[in-house]
């Protein structure tokens, strides 16, 4: 029998709706708090009018969980219209409060519809990976355990590089994690972070730092390279940068030296509003899927 | 058994406080550690055993693993992550339990089942198995866990009913194990068992036991004493200082079961030569029992590194395969296998020769080196030092700018010596200071090198140096470094990325001087010196920069300049060099160097 499927995920995917091809989707939208006043992404409220507050009003950020009601309903309207309903949820090490809500709901409506959580072990465009993964997965195999372990092949096998400009962001947003080591140098150094999916911790952590740009740039194609060779792939299947803007000369070295890598999705992702809390301006990340 | 929504969580912060107890007894085992070599780190090799797996093993949320799953993955985790022979043996049996409680079963005939697996996975798993070593006390465990198990139903009454009788056994160890009893210890990993159970049994809400032991150094100096005092004309004995000493010694105190003994043999020694001077006990054979004892605690040590590392590899299928390649090197050899993952221990000479052996067949995932030789030296000696760190990194430079550069880029420690180069004495304080194994240690200057050298032979650590002769190179260092690493590829990503960042020097001519090429420099000129060379000089040094700039810089988009002490008060020439350079970042720091003026990186 082929079950209908609902996803459901938020809206720090690091990727527009168009760049979704899986039409029964609903993007729940975190709340963004900006001096004590909440927004929602829109057209109007984007990384790039955070960036812009950021830079001219010195604004402080934070997001929050995903709100419980707005996922109940997005379940109760659609519990009669699906077979199961998958959600791909942002590392719960990072939010554990937006995963507790999740299995919530998921009990709450045991009997009702099998909702399956899918802890993705990422932020921003590597939600966005896991995102994609498990579409291709329910695209080829409807059956619920299978879905279940190759997601979880994809979570593993999927890790994200960061460039923070200013650690501050992530700082005041309580995820700098183990990267807390690179904060506070005399010298201004710009640091490379990961959330790799084989990592047990889960956490932000260190991968190294650079004082240009183009070095952390050729950093990241080196820590790529030692990944692929780790797994061991010649190819990447997905692979996404995405820049939150305020520095495009460096998104554009890293353009054109991560074409040198062999990848069979190449994704130029949409810097989304949630993310740009914790980003800040002239950040950029590359997720890859391996 | 914990079978709540978040029993992940509430397991981790029972092993958590587990491995807290034992932490906290640790320098306890370090100290009776004589067996197999008394290199004093049994308590640190188990503590970091535990506490890789608690970091490797985070209580993320898996919503359909059981606690005996998650137990197993932990024992997994402690294979992966064990140190030493004791970390290992223990890991070994940690996973043996684990395989039978797999399924959750917490019944007390499981667990007499899972001990008896543990018991002879750790057993199977050891090279050369001694008794009166902790595969003793495991044994024993299950053995008495079986007895007891005939009359109580309650896992926990058992268990707790079982430390009282391991404590007995641990006194044992010496009779079975003549090392120890010539040392006067109990076995070290057998004690560090011990704790580990009544660290569960805590747990459990039972009471604890207290452990408490003087240093070795504190014992052998005892024993020096005695036995000089001994060696002393009979006529003086009274007039010793030590023999009034003697009968006011807390002997019971002195958890050193033979120096116990031996104080209880010269007390009645001093005794019978109170009442009758003709009556005297042997005193030759009470001398040659305290040169015994601390002959146990000095042997020959003929393999001197304790080496360790993980191997993964699809083209070895078994152990004894690993044991062929390897074996020929040393001994104490202990393999573990998970997987395609090999983790071996072996005491060897040739550290190098093993790890090249055996990464033909794979990836080499972790390393790690331990010089037993220098260990032993700081565990007997009089200042021991008690390890607190696997590794760290250590920089020695001359500004106080830089000082703080490189504290912030991650070294662990910096010394910062102004302008007179640090002596060895000096280098050894601080190289000790650190409290740790593993030490990367760099200069800014190669002129301290061979005062390194020498300090890091006197040091109580393992020493790794990198023969740097800049400080920009220390911050090249710095700026690569990523301290997950062990400390064999850490050294060697060091020494890759240590010539990373192109720099110049400028400095001041003290007097009229000619350059390789003819030209001529006179007294108070500004010259720039490039990879060992004067390239170019100036009257101005701004014009000088200027022309440096020009002439050295390639492909780079950042020029970073370090001012030194005779121009730390100028003003900044950045403004200047921008309208010169518009194309290019600038950036200027304090380095706080002597010799040069500026400092000019290009990256």
């Amino acid at each position: 029998m082929n079950k209908k499927i609902l996803i459901i995920t938020a809206d720090n995917l690091g990727l527009s709706k168009e760049q979704i091809h899986y039409p029964d989707i609903e993007i729940l939208k975190f709340p963004v708090v900006v001096n004590d006043k909440e927004y929602r992404g829109s057209n109007e409220y984007t990384a790039q009018w955070l960036n812009e507050k950021y830079l001219k009003e010195k604004v402080v950020a934070k997001t929050t969980s995903i709100v419980k009601g707005e996922l109940i309903e997005i379940a109760e309207k659609n519990k009669d219209k699906y077979d199961l309903i998958i959600h791909v949820v942002m590392s719960s090490v990072m939010s554990i409060a937006t995963f507790a809500i999740a299995k919530n709901v998921k009990e709450m409506y045991e009997n009702t519809i099998p909702i399956i959580n899918i802890d993705s072990r990422q932020v921003l465009s590597g939600v966005g990976n896991v995102l994609l993964g498990v579409i291709d997965i329910i695209k080829k195999n409807n059956n619920t355990d299978d879905i279940v372990k190759l997601s979880q092949e994809v979570i593993q096998n999927t890790f994200n590089y960061f460039v923070m400009a200013d650690l501050n962001y992530l700082y005041r947003g309580g995820r700098i994690g183990k990267a807390k080591a690179l904060m506070g140098s005399v010298l201004r150094i710009t640091p490379i972070l990961g959330l790799m999916g084989d990592d047990e911790e889960g956490q932000v952590i260190p991968l190294g730092k650079g004082r240009t740009f183009k070095q952390v740039n050729s950093k990241i194609i080196d820590l790529i390279k030692a990944k692929m060779a780790e797994k061991p792939v010649t190819v990447i299947k997905r692979l996404n940068i995405t820049g939150f803007g305020d520095n495009e000369e460096a998104f554009s070295d890293l353009e054109e030296k991560i074409k040198t890598i062999p990848c069979d999705d190449f994704i130029i992702g949409k810097a989304d509003f949630a993310g740009a809390v914790y980003c800040g301006p002239k950040s950029y990340s590359v997720a890859i899927s391996i | 058994m914990i079978q709540t929504e978040n029993r992940t969580a509430v397991i981790r912060e029972r092993i958590e406080k587990i491995y807290k107890y034992l932490y906290r007894h640790k320098e306890y085992i370090n100290r009776l550690n004589v067996f197999p070599v008394p290199d004093g780190d049994t308590g640190l090799n188990m503590t970091l055993t535990i506490q890789g797996a608690l970091a490797n093993l985070s209580d993320y949320e898996k919503e359909t693993i059981s606690t005996g799953e998650y137990l197993k993955d932990f024992a997994e985790q402690m294979l992966i992550n064990s140190r030493g022979c004791s970390g290992v043996i223990l890991s070994l049996y940690c996973q043996g339990v684990s395989q039978v409680i797999v399924n959750s079963d917490f019944s007390k005939e499981n667990i007499f089942e899972a001990l008896e697996n543990g018991y002879q996975n750790a057993y199977e798993g050891t090279e050369n198995p001694r008794e009166g070593t902790i595969l003793t006390l495991m044994r024993e465990f299950k053995e008495k866990y079986g007895e007891l198990m005939k009359e109580e139903n309650d896992t926990v009454i058992i268990i707790k009913k079982c430390i009282p009788y391991l404590k007995e056994v641990l006194k044992k160890t010496p009779d079975m194990l003549p090392v120890l009893k010539q040392a006067g210890v109990v076995d070290s990993g057998g004690a560090g068992f011990v704790i580990i159970l009544q660290g569960i049994n805590r747990e459990l809400k039972i009471n604890e036991l207290a452990f408490s032991s003087l240093p070795v150094s504190i014992i052998l100096n005892i024993n020096r004493a005695t036995k000089k005092y001994l060696n002393g004309k009979l006529s003086n004995f009274n007039k010793n200082s030590i023999a009034a000493l003697l009968p006011h010694l807390g002997i019971e105190k002195l958890h050193n079961i033979r120096l116990h003994n031996i104080i209880e043999d010269v007390k009645s020694l001093i005794n019978n030569l109170q009442s009758n001077r003709n009556r005297l006990l042997n005193k030759k054979a009470i001398i040659s029992d305290l040169k015994d004892m601390e002959n146990s605690w000095n042997p020959e040590i003929k393999l001197k590194y304790c080496t360790e590392f993980v191997l993964e590899t699809n083209k070895i299928s078994s152990k004894e395969q690993i044991k062929e390649i390897i074996g020929k090197y040393g001994d104490s050899l202990i393999i573990l296998n998970s997987g395609d993952k090999y983790k071996v221990h072996i005491h060897t000479h040739k550290p190098d020769s093993v790890f090249k052996d055996v990464s033909k067949y794979g990836e080499l995932l972790f390393t790690k080196v331990d010089d037993m030789k220098k260990q032993h030296r700081n565990f007997i000696s009089s200042n021991t030092i008690d390890y607190e760190r696997e590794k760290s990194v250590f920089c020695i430079v001359s500004g106080e700018g830089f000082r703080k550069i490189l504290k912030e880029l991650g070294a662990d420690d910096v010394l910062c010596y102004g302008k007179n180069k640090p002596s060895v004495e000096h280098i050894v304080k601080e190289l000790n200071k650190l409290r740790t194994k593993n030490i990367i240690v760099a200069a800014d200057d190669k002129d301290i090198l061979m005062a390194l050298k020498y300090a890091a032979s006197l040091s109580k650590s393992n020493v790794n140096i990198v023969e740097s002769n800049n400080v920009i190179s220390l911050i090249s260092m710095m700026m690569g470094i990523s301290k997950e690493l062990d400390i064999t590829t850490l050294f060697d990503s060091i020494m890759n990325s240590l010539n990373d960042i192109r720099f110049c020097g400028i400095a001041r001519s003290v007097r009229n001087t000619t350059t390789e090429n003819g030209k001529t420099i006179n007294k108070n000129d500004f010259f720039t010196v490039y990879n060992g060379k004067i390239i170019l000089s100036d009257k101005n040094v701004e014009q000088l920069i200027n022309d440096t700039i020009e002439e050295l810089i390639k492909e780079e988009s950042l020029i970073t300049i370090y001012k030194g002490i005779p121009v730390k008060k100028q003003k900044s020439i950045i403004p200047k060099l921008k309208k010169s350079f518009p194309e290019l970042d600038f950036e200027e720091y304090y380095g706080g160097q002597y010799q040069y003026h500026y400092y000019i990186t290009f990256e």
